[in-house]
């Protein structure tokens, strides 16, 4: 009964066994590109991109699918606003409101940008194994002078890690949920109110004790966020460089061409 | 009011690497009425069945009816109640009176009856009427299964089926929740358990199914299952093979430690009655 929403998918492709740091600032790189780029052409050049990686990581397309059908709902709310509120040149009109040319370009951009900022971060999740990219996140931060503010970059990256372990858990506690609501009669279509109060109270009860617990098993094992060792030790390869420098070389072109 | 299961097959993500066959080809019946339990170990599509018998699952193959509906028609719902497994998880009502009426409530029930559905199934579960009115959350955490039980009862469903129910309850908790089996089982109600560890209500059962890799692998009598060796009989049941191995004339289809006391008196009587 797992659930493929930002999962890890164990496997061998050449980026499953790319160091994180490579794939993460990648990510990073790719977001930035995403939104820079303004026309057309950019964008549908990032999706050839992203659907070349997909094709390499042998991640089935089901994972992309499952890390943005939850976001539908958010995805059409901001192409409506956006399709209704800006521009001048009207397509049709509907009680007051007019849809525009120009707001379906904006549009379209829009919720393109935030699918493949999904996609990007999909591929990440799915390719890398949480405590890789645990250790990643770590890598990254170290030289920052986070100390002073008081958190180490070791705390952060529990942090960071730790919500994502959640994701997958508390969607399959949410399923759970759902199942036992709607054997109680629940009509999650026809009763927008009822399914609401009756999945979020549990949820939100549900998250805080599981993290309740998480801290208190951490601390048993007295876990501290000053310099700890890491059981996987990740060295960056030639292949990392040669993959990385690759990437930023076609995203400087995408970005200078369109 | 029946529950038909019908060569029954299922799988989770279907055409694609992660697909894994839930279950295969299962076939069973269960009438109102009878006390069924459903063992096997953690992964053998316990619950993959029981969520079919409600509608939540689809079949892939074949087909599950209740009393000739179709399982997903929204009436069964109400028909075949389902605890899942840690059920005071599912709370969120603002007192213990509305969490328990939401069931029925999403049936189109209202009023007096509704009244009188919640009164009913608290006061079977044993919630004292004082309790109606305050949050569930201050509950202790077996008032709080309990709660959610009656949320499911007050459906008055013709079936319940429990997921794990004696899963971390303490014996006093445990005992008070057998004391409701019994309870509804008398009422007519069929009562459904799934568990990976089924000897405790072995000598409530009126049929045992086990299940192994998504297939039904034994079906029948609590006695047969013992003598088919799936699982460990009871504790109280090897005791009495053990004494009849060793040459003493016991009985050796017990499963209550009441039921061994007294056939090991009546062995005793016999003997002694023999002696003079």
């Amino acid at each position: 009964m797992r659930s493929l929403f930002f999962t890890y998918i164990p496997g061998s492709s050449p980026l499953h066994i790319l160091d994180p740091r490579t794939k993460i600032v990648a990510v990073m790189i790719a977001s930035i590109v995403i939104f820079r780029s303004s026309s057309l052409t950019g964008i549908m050049c990032i999706g050839t991109v992203l659907l070349i990686l997909f094709l390499i990581s042998g991640v089935s397309y089901r994972v992309a699918l499952a890390s943005v059908r939850p976001m539908m709902v958010f995805l059409a709310i901001i192409f409506l606003m956006q399709l209704f509120m800006t521009g001048e040149n009207a397509i049709f009109k509907l009680s007051g409101f007019k849809a525009t040319w120009e707001g379906l370009h904006t549009g379209t951009l829009l919720i393109t940008r935030f699918v493949y900022l999904l996609l990007f971060a999909s591929l990440l999740t799915a390719t890398t194994a949480p405590s890789m990219l645990t250790v990643g996140i770590e890598r990254l931060l170290r030289p920052l002078p986070l100390r002073k503010t008081g958190i180490s970059s070791f705390d952060l990256a529990t942090m960071m890690s730790l919500s994502i372990h959640f994701v997958p858990l508390l969607h399959e506690k949410f399923e759970h949920l759902m199942d036992a609501q709607v054997s109680r009669g629940l009509d999650l279509k026809h009763d927008p109110f009822r399914t609401v109060h009756s999945l979020s109270v549990p949820m939100i009860r549900t998250a805080l004790r599981s993290s309740e617990e998480v801290a208190f098993a951490m601390e048993s094992r007295c876990y501290q966020g000053i310099s700890r060792t890491s059981l996987f030790d990740p060295a960056i390869q030639k292949k990392d460089f040669l993959a990385l420098s690759s990437f930023i070389a076609l995203m400087w072109l995408i970005l200078l061409l369109a | 009011m029946p529950i038909d299961v019908k060569e029954l097959s299922y799988s989770y993500n279907p055409g694609t690497a992660l697909e894994k066959r839930a279950l295969q080809n299962i076939s069973v019946s269960i009438n109102r009425g009878e006390f069924v339990l459903i063992g096997g170990d953690t992964g053998s599509g316990k619950s993959t069945l029981i969520r079919h018998f409600n509608g939540l699952l689809r079949p892939i193959c074949g087909h599950v009816t209740v009393g000739g509906m179709q399982a997903h028609e929204k009436h069964v719902k109400a028909k075949v109640g389902i605890v899942f497994q840690f059920p005071q998880d599912q709370l969120f009502g603002r007192t213990v009176y509305e969490d328990v009426a939401f069931g029925p409530s999403n049936f189109g029930i209202r009023g007096e009856e509704l009244e009188e559905r919640v009164a009913e199934a608290l006061e079977l579960v044993g919630i004292r009427e004082e309790l109606y009115n305050v949050p569930p959350f201050s509950l202790s955490g077996g008032e709080m299964r309990l709660v959610a039980i009656a949320g499911v009862l007050s459906m008055r469903p013709d079936h319940l089926v429990m997921d794990e129910p004696l899963a971390g309850l303490d014996p006093g908790n445990k005992h008070s929740l057998l004391r409701i089996l019994k309870e509804l089982h008398s009422q007519g109600i069929s009562v459904i358990i799934v568990s990976h560890r089924i000897s405790d209500l072995l000598p409530l059962a009126d049929k045992v199914i086990w299940m192994e890799d998504g297939r039904i692998s034994f079906e029948g009598r609590p006695q047969d299952f013992i003598d088919s060796g799936h699982s460990l009989p009871p504790a109280i049941t090897s005791l009495m093979k053990d004494l009849r191995q060793r040459g003493i004339d016991v009985r050796d289809d017990i499963f209550t430690i009441e039921d061994a006391f007294n056939e090991i008196c009546r062995v005793k009587r016999e003997k002694m009655v023999h002696r003079q």
